[in-house]
């Protein structure tokens, strides 16, 4: 795929004159294809701000977002949304399945928004629900599930359709040490193997470091932190 | 470590569930939330069954009023014109008569006679019913269904409508004293017909000259021979001579006393069953719609556009509109038969267009309440699938 992001400039404001809220100021970075970057920060740093902007959720006040060449800060709300279909696959930090579809159908929606091959996407759906540990949750209504199950899940309607883009809000907050670890190893591999591109915004740094650059927000402002060394670990 | 792009390809699962993945969402939700969406099937189902029935009455009364005029086999009802179409007021002199059968011919006219009569059914009580008054091989005679047609010999001889027979409780080969004025006379019931009431009685069916003994007391040429004159022939209607006018079905139908009132009353009727009916649906399925903001909001952040989730709602709304409407027919049918059967039946009578056209109705009056709620789905911002909590 060889995903490339450039983002500079970008800025997200709320409101104006004395009760504007400046949630992202001059955000600015680039990546390669193939890699992986943790977003680390204290709450209401703007690391979920940026997320949604760089998924098409949210339009910025100011700055570029470029994507494979494409700029799409200025999208209109139709082409928003082919982006999002096309390009971007997210993991909201609350799952966000829909309820009354089981595990499988809820990673069989991506397939049907894009109109997919149903045989296809149904064996793509299982084929990540048994590598996400999930096989024999498959057939589980979403309200059954257990949040860790859930958060599962989520990444695997994330991952179904197979796009550039992997965007994931605090993806380990619902699974145990291990289990998110796990999660996020299968992500950065995902992200590598296929040349996509991985954000991942989390408060825990342990997963941070899994990550190939860690970037923080704070107040808006986002700065690089340097990755320690394997040898100084 | 998990490998996501393993190139080996799983079984399918069962093809129950490769068709499962088919399935529209909307659909899918049905299923899944049965009790709800049941409720909601239940409150379509009985708005559908009022406006069926509202519907339903409106018909029962139109045909309570003169099905019996519009089932006559002709063209045009001719009036003497001083009667301003009022089949009460009009008497049509011999010559009138002769002269109207003349110039459309014996086989394209013929005299009917009309009489309110009192009669006496088979516990005592006293009724009242339309007597008409024809002459046996016109086009005025009515079709028979049961019994014997009336000869020129049958000067006490009656053919009622079936509705006579219930609510009387007599039958084919039964006596019924008739009585009109103080003048009282006894007839045979030879026949039963179908054509229906006429003046929201009972049609009964009797020889001319009878007609003519029971209004006038006796017979003969100096009497009116006939109240109106049934005409068949393309140029019929709004024809007219000296004395006579003639207007086509329709126009006879609107001018017996009472039905316009009638009429405009049951329309209102329809109207406001309708509407309030549509609005009802209407606004449920928008609450409904207002409900799943959540999860639209989350669609659209996954990639779906305002369309593809505007279709799981539409599909939703169609769905549960047309189960609703499916199972009020057959319920609205059946009532219909239940109400038949007591003694003073209420006068509802369904058609095959009026449940087509009314169900077709309800069901396009709850896509219309979607379309409002396609506009909500098209302005939800797909940012709140951020603030959204399972």
């Amino acid at each position: 795929m060889n995903v490339t992001l450039e983002v500079s400039a970008l800025s997200k404001t709320y409101g104006s004159g004395e009760q504007a809220v400046h949630a992202v100021r001059n955000a600015a970075f680039s990546t390669q294809p193939g890699e992986f970057v943790a977003v680390v920060g204290p709450s209401g740093s703007g690391k979920t701000t940026l997320l949604a902007m760089i998924g098409g959720l949210l339009r910025p006040t100011a700055g570029a977002i470029v994507v494979n060449g494409r700029d799409i800060a200025g999208l209109g709300r139709g082409e928003q949304a082919a982006y999002r279909r096309d390009t971007v696959g997210y993991v909201f930090q609350a799952n966000n399945l829909l309820p009354f579809l089981t595990a499988r159908e809820n990673l069989l929606v991506m397939a049907k928004i894009t109109r997919a091959n149903g045989k296809t996407a149904g064996a793509r759906a299982d084929r990540l629900l048994a590598e996400l540990g999930l096989e024999r949750r498959a057939n589980a209504v979403a309200t059954e599930l257990s949040g860790g199950e859930k958060q599962r899940v989520a990444i695997g309607r994330a991952l179904m359709n197979d796009l550039a883009l992997v965007l994931v809000d605090e993806p380990t907050a619902s699974l145990d040490s291990a289990r998110g670890r796990q999660v996020v190893l299968s992500l950065i591999a995902e992200v590598k193997q296929r040349g996509k591109l991985g954000l991942m915004v989390t408060h825990d740094m342990d997963m941070a470091m899994l990550a190939d650059r860690i970037l923080s927000m704070h107040d808006g402002e986002m700065t690089e932190i340097a990755k320690p060394s394997p040898a100084a670990g | 470590m998990i490998d996501f792009n393993r190139e080996a390809v799983l079984l399918l699962r069962s093809a129950g569930a490769v068709a499962g993945s088919r399935r529209l969402i909307g659909l899918l939700e049905i299923r899944r939330r049965k009790l709800q969406f049941v409720l909601i099937a239940l409150i379509v189902t009985l708005i559908s069954y009022l406006v069926l029935m509202i519907n339903g009455l409106g018909v029962g009364l139109n045909e309570q009023a003169g099905s019996a005029l519009k089932n006559f086999n002709a063209d045009a009802i001719a009036y003497s014109e001083r009667a301003g179409l009022s089949v009460i007021r009009s008497e049509l002199s011999a010559e009138l008569v002769d002269e109207i059968s003349q110039r459309f011919g014996a086989e394209s006219s013929a005299p009917l006679g009309y009489v309110a009569a009192n009669y006496a059914t088979d516990d005592g009580e006293i009724d009242s019913a339309a007597f008409l008054g024809f002459e046996p091989g016109t086009i005025g005679a009515p079709k028979v269904v049961d019994g014997r047609p009336l000869t020129s010999d049958d000067r006490d001889g009656l053919l009622v409508d079936s509705s006579f027979l219930r609510y009387s409780g007599l039958d084919v080969g039964d006596t019924v004293r008739v009585s009109i004025r103080l003048v009282e006379r006894d007839f045979l019931i030879v026949g039963e017909t179908d054509e229906g009431n006429f003046f929201f009685q009972p049609a009964v069916y009797l020889l001319r000259s009878s007609w003519q003994e029971l209004k006038y007391g006796s017979s003969g040429p100096d009497l009116p021979a006939a109240s109106i004159m049934l005409l068949k022939g393309k140029d019929a209607a709004g024809s007219g001579g000296e004395g006579w006018t003639a207007v086509n079905k329709s126009t006879a139908f609107a001018n017996i006393e009472g039905v316009s009132g009638q009429q405009s009353t049951v329309q209102a009727l329809q109207l406001f069953g309708f509407l309030i009916g549509g609005l009802v649906i209407g606004v449920f399925f928008y609450v409904l719609t207002l409900q799943k903001i959540g999860q639209i909001g989350v669609l659209k952040a996954v990639g779906a556009s305002s369309f593809f989730v505007f279709r799981q709602v539409l599909v939703q709304v169609l769905a549960i509109s047309i189960v609703g409407v499916a199972i009020a027919a057959p319920l609205a049918w059946a009532t219909n038969r239940l109400l038949q059967q007591v003694p003073n039946p209420v006068p509802i009578a369904f058609t095959t267009s009026t449940f087509v056209g009314t169900s077709a109705l309800l069901v396009l009056m709850a896509a219309v309440g979607a379309a409002f709620s396609g506009r909500q789905v098209a302005k939800v911002d797909p940012i709140i699938a951020l603030g959204q909590q399972q």
